[in-house]
C-alpha cells in the first residue's frame, strides 16, 4: 500500500517536474512559424467510507488517481493550423499509464462562420465533453459523473473523422456557436465499457461504433450560455458467452439528446445539463435463428452547480449529480437504478500553474450492474451498499 | 456666458471621451500593418476573445500582458473576465486544439516591442507608456 502510494506520487510528481522544466520553453521556432508546447499532469487522492469507486481501492485510501497530457500546435498560415495531444492515465485499473493518442487533426478556418477540422477530433457534446480532462478549468476534481463519467471516457470523448464548424452573428441576438460532426470511436480495452462487460462473464472479440452529432450554442448576452446537442453512439459487439455461444451485441438505437446552461454574474456562476440517453441493447447469436434479446438501457442524467469566487484564489461551489435508468435491471433493488451524488467542492489556485481542491461527494445508489457507472462488483467483493461518502483530493499543474 | 458655458461643458465631455478611450490608463496598440485607426470596444472583446481574426481586411492576433495594472485594467474595462476566467477561456481552447494561446509578456516596453515587430498584432499597455514603433487605436 506505502509503495503504490510512493509510486503514484512520484509519477505525478515526475509529470510535473518535467513539465515544469518545459515551462520556459513553451514554443519553438520551426523554420518560420512557431509551435506550441502546453501540458498538465495532475495527481488525485480518493477515500471513501463504503464502496470502492472508478475501480480504486478508494476505501483504503488511494492514489490511484493520476493523469497528464502534451500537446504541441502550429499555424501554419492564417487559415489553417494542426496539431496533436498525447494523453496518459491511470485511475484504479482504468488504463496503465499506456500514452494515447488524446487528438490530432488539422483545422481550416474558410471564414468566421465556416471550419472543417479533420483527423481525431475532442467530440463537442454537452457542456464539457470535449474539456472533462481538463479539470483545471473547473471548481470541481471530479465532473457530475452522472453526465461525465471518467470510467466511461474513451467511449465519448473524441472520434476519428470530421467537424464542420461555425460562429455567426444574430445580431442583438447574440451569437450562434455550431458543430456538426461524424466519424469512428475508439474504445481503450481497459476503459470502463470492457470492465463491465468482463464483469458479466462475457469475453469480447471486437467492439466498434461510430459517432455522428450536431451541438449549438448561443450566447444570447454577456457570460450567457445556451446549447443543445444531438449523438448517434451506435456500438456493436461481437462477444462470446462462455463456453460457446458467440453473440453480436448491438447498442441500436443509441441516441444522446442534451440541453443545458452556463450563466456568469459577477463571482457566481450557475450551471445545469440534462441528457436524455435512449439506448436499445440487442443480443442476438451468430448463427441463425437464435433468440435475439431486447433491452432497454436508457438513461436520464442531468447536474446543477454553483460556484462562488470568495476571493482571486479561492473558489468554492455544489453540485448534485444525478443518474437514473429508466428500466432498472433488477427494480427490487433501488439502489441499483440511480445515483445521486451531492458534493460540495473548494478550489485554491496557488499561482496561474498551480491548483489544489478538496471535494465532499455523497452518494446514494451504485447504478446498475449491467451498466457501467462507476461501481463494479469486481472491486466491491462484500457486495455493493447502498450509499458511499467520498473525499477527493486533487493538484493539477498546468502550462 | 451661456455660450461659454455650454463650450466648457462640450470640452469637459470631449475629455471624458478621450479619458474613456484610454480605458482608465490603458491604451490600445497595434503593428502599423493593420489598416485600422479607429477600433469599437465590442471589436477589441472580439480580437482578445478570438471571435474575430481580422480589422480592416487585415488579419490581426491578440498579444497580452503577464499581469500588472494595466492588464488588471484591460481586463476590467473592455473583457470583463478575471485573469483567471481569461486564461481558463484560453486553455479550453489551447486543449482541444481549436487555438494558440496568444503570446504573453511581462512588460509595457516588452508589449510594444513585440507589437512593433510582429505583423498583425494587437496589444495594450499603461497610457502613459512609451509607444514608439506602433500606432495607437482610438477606441470608440
Amino acid at each position: 500500500m506505502r509503495k503504490m502510494l510512493l509510486r503514484h506520487i512520484a509519477a505525478g510528481l515526475v509529470a510535473a517536474l518535467t513539465v515544469s522544466i518545459g515551462l520556459h520553453a513553451q514554443d519553438f521556432k520551426l523554420g518560420t512559424r512557431t509551435v506550441q508546447v502546453h501540458g498538465f499532469a495532475s495527481q488525485g487522492y480518493a477515500y471513501s467510507d463504503e464502496n470502492n469507486f472508478l475501480t480504486m481501492d478508494t476505501s483504503r485510501g488511494s492514489p490511484a488517481f493520476t493523469e497528464g497530457a502534451l500537446n504541441l500546435s502550429m499555424a501554419v498560415t492564417d487559415k489553417f493550423r494542426f496539431g496533436g495531444q498525447g494523453y496518459s492515465r491511470k485511475i484504479g485499473s482504468l488504463d496503465d499509464f499506456r500514452p494515447s493518442l488524446d487528438w490530432a487533426y488539422g483545422d481550416y478556418k474558410v471564414a468566421n462562420w465556416l471550419g472543417f477540422r479533420g483527423g481525431k477530433v475532442k467530440t463537442v457534446m454537452g457542456l464539457y465533453n470535449d474539456t472533462q480532462d481538463m479539470t483545471f478549468l473547473y471548481p470541481w476534481a471530479l465532473l457530475p459523473q452522472g453526465v461525465y463519467p471518467v470510467d466511461l471516457r474513451t467511449t465519448y470523448i473524441a472520434h476519428t473523422g470530421g467537424d464542420a464548424y461555425g460562429r455567426v452573428s444574430l445580431k442583438e441576438l447574440g451569437k450562434l456557436e455550431y458543430t456538426f460532426y461524424g466519424g469512428q470511436r475508439s474504445y481503450d480495452d481497459r476503459d470502463g465499457t470492457i470492465l463491465f462487460i468482463q464483469q458479466l462473464g462475457y469475453k469480447l472479440k471486437t467492439i466498434s461504433g461510430h459517432t455522428i452529432g450536431w451541438d449549438v450554442k448561443l450566447h444570447p448576452m454577456k457570460d450567457l450560455t445556451l446549447g443543445t446537442s444531438w449523438a448517434n453512439l451506435a456500438q456493436h459487439r461481437l462477444q462470446l458467452t462462455p463456453p460457446t455461444t458467440l453473440q453480436n451485441m448491438d447498442n441500436d438505437p443509441n441516441d444522446i439528446w442534451s440541453g443545458y446552461e452556463d450563466y456568469t454574474r459577477g463571482k457566481l456562476q450557475i450551471s445545469s445539463e440534462y441528457r436524455a440517453n435512449e439506448l436499445m441493447n440487442r443480443v442476438a447469436p451468430t448463427t441463425p435463428g437464435g433468440t435475439v434479446t431486447m433491452s432497454n438501457k436508457s438513461t436520464i442524467e442531468w447536474f446543477a452547480a454553483a460556484s462562488y469566487r470568495i476571493t482571486s484564489k479561492l473558489q468554492t461551489g455544489y453540485y448534485h449529480s444525478n443518474w437514473q435508468m429508466t428500466v432498472p435491471h433488477t427494480p427490487a433493488i433501488q439502489a441499483s437504478a440511480h445515483i445521486h451524488d451531492e458534493v460540495v467542492a473548494a478550489r485554491y489556485d496557488i499561482d496561474r500553474f498551480w491548483d489544489v481542491k478538496a471535494e465532499g461527494h455523497f452518494m446514494n445508489g451504485y447504478g446498475d450492474s449491467h451498466q457501467a457507472q462507476g461501481f463494479y462488483v469486481k472491486f466491491n467483493p462484500q457486495g455493493l451498499k447502498p450509499t458511499t461518502n467520498l473525499l477527493m483530493l486533487r493538484a493539477t499543474f498546468k502550462f | 456666458m451661456k455660450h461659454l458655458r455650454i463650450i466648457v461643458a462640450i470640452a469637459a465631455v470631449a475629455l471624458c471621451g478621450s479619458w474613456q478611450a484610454q480605458a482608465g490608463g490603458v491604451k490600445v496598440i497595434a503593428n502599423t500593418s493593420v489598416p485600422a485607426s479607429t477600433i469599437s470596444a465590442g471589436e477589441v472583446k472580439d480580437v482578445f476573445l478570438l471571435d474575430k481574426d481580422s480589422l480592416g481586411g487585415s488579419h490581426v492576433e491578440p498579444v497580452l500582458a503577464k499581469g500588472g495594472p494595466a492588464h488588471e485594467a484591460f481586463l476590467k474595462e473592455y473583457l470583463g473576465k478575471s485573469d483567471g476566467a481569461l486564461q481558463a477561456f484560453y486553455r479550453s481552447l489551447v486543449f482541444t486544439g481549436k487555438a494558440s494561446m496568444p503570446k504573453t509578456l511581462g512588460t509595457d516596453a516588452e508589449v510594444v516591442a513585440y507589437v512593433a515587430k510582429t505583423k498583425g498584432a494587437v496589444g495594450y499597455v499603461s497610457g502613459d507608456a512609451s509607444t514608439p514603433g506602433v500606432k495607437t487605436l482610438d477606441v470608440k
